[in-house]
């Protein structure tokens, strides 16, 4: 990978990062998050992580269209059973991935 | 000397509830480690797989250090989005920042502009939950901020543990085995937590389903699956809860 690109990215988003940290610690601690963002905010999280779930699951072609893998697809539910049952990342990423090398082996 | 010598071993024999906050949060970042040591091997060995070098797979584990942030960065730069686009998405990622720097910020209302800093530069998940826990213990100032820079500084040390020797590993590991897949099943476990809410699920599957949509330009989709997920749900909180409420 390009190396001026590489270190732009690192060191802005090191930046902007720090920024975002700083902004009520550092530089506002006596004034309170406003309730629409904070709400805003809440649902952003789920929303940007079920979307990169869902490009790791169904996995990108060369073109970017996102495609059907059935041992990614099953592994990625039992996962998600795992992780609503137990709530223990451990046995979430234990299971998962023991279920797709386990699939990955059986379909070819 | 020997006077304290001798009066400190016993007290490191009392129970916890008479540790200093230093040591409470260095004690209470050892369960936690379990989960952020595996999750900071993961962010080192995805992205000396994904062909970043050591130094820079390093310095986006220490210079950014939000291992969320650190993956999206990671697979956006190994499919080849523009600068902005790789920046704006990590930083979407990292939003929820601004709502821990306001929960945690009544700490330090009395530390010094450097020790904020600090402070801030440390602030992940982990420290935010466990440190809002000791504050609605109604513990003054001055023992959560001591408590949450033992916690954090304990686990920043984990972190760059972890990931040196995922970026280690990460460079050995035969494509072959997916273990990029590891970041999904990471993911799964945090997202579970959060779907208790209707309208969480909502923002989540409308994520899910802008991410999967045929490509946008300049490989936006993580950005407008976010933007989007969180809209829709803003929208519908509205329109669903108002009659809910009133009832």
């Amino acid at each position: 990978m390009d190396e001026t690109y590489v270190w732009t990215v690192i060191i802005a988003l090191a930046a902007v990062t720090l920024l975002t940290r700083m902004s009520f610690i550092t530089f506002a601690a006596h004034l309170e998050l406003p309730l629409l963002l904070r709400r805003a905010l809440a649902y952003v999280a789920p929303a940007i992580l079920a979307a990169i779930i869902a490009t790791q699951v169904f996995p990108p072609t060369p073109a970017g269209n996102a495609s059907l893998d059935l041992p990614r697809l099953g592994a990625a539910l039992l996962a998600f059973a795992v992780a609503w049952r137990t709530r223990s990342n451990m046995a979430t990423i234990v299971v998962g991935m023991l279920a797709l090398w386990s699939l990955q082996a059986l379909l070819g | 000397m020997m006077r304290a010598a001798m009066t400190s071993a016993p007290a490191q024999r009392t129970p916890p509830n008479t540790t200093s906050p230093w040591r409470a949060g260095v004690s209470a970042s050892l369960p936690v480690a379990l989960g952020v040591m595996p999750f900071g091997a993961v962010c080192g060995a995805s992205a000396a797989a994904a062909g970043l070098d050591f130094n820079e797979s390093f310095a986006l584990s220490w210079i950014v250090f939000a291992g969320s942030a650190q993956v999206v960065a990671v697979h956006l730069m190994a499919s080849g989005a523009p600068v902005w686009v790789t920046l704006l998405t990590g930083w979407l990622v990292n939003l929820r920042f601004m709502m821990y720097s306001a929960a945690v910020a009544p700490c330090f209302r009395d530390s010094t502009r450097a020790q904020r800093t600090l402070a801030a530069y440390l602030l992940v998940d982990q420290s935010f939950a466990l440190t809002l826990a000791q504050m609605a213990d109604k513990r003054p100032p001055p023992y959560c901020a001591a408590f949450y820079l033992g916690l954090s500084i304990a686990m920043w040390v984990q972190w760059q543990v972890a990931s040196i020797a995922g970026i280690l590993l990460g460079s050995f590991i035969p494509p072959s085995w997916s273990i990029e897949f590891v970041v999904a099943l990471l993911f799964i476990g945090l997202i579970v937590p959060l779907l208790q809410h209707r309208l969480a699920r909502v923002a989540a599957l409308a994520g899910a389903a802008i991410a999967l949509a045929p490509q946008l330009p300049f490989r936006l989709n993580l950005m407008a699956a976010a933007l989007a997920g969180a809209a829709l749900a803003m929208v519908l909180e509205r329109t669903w809860m108002k009659p809910t409420s009133g009832r």
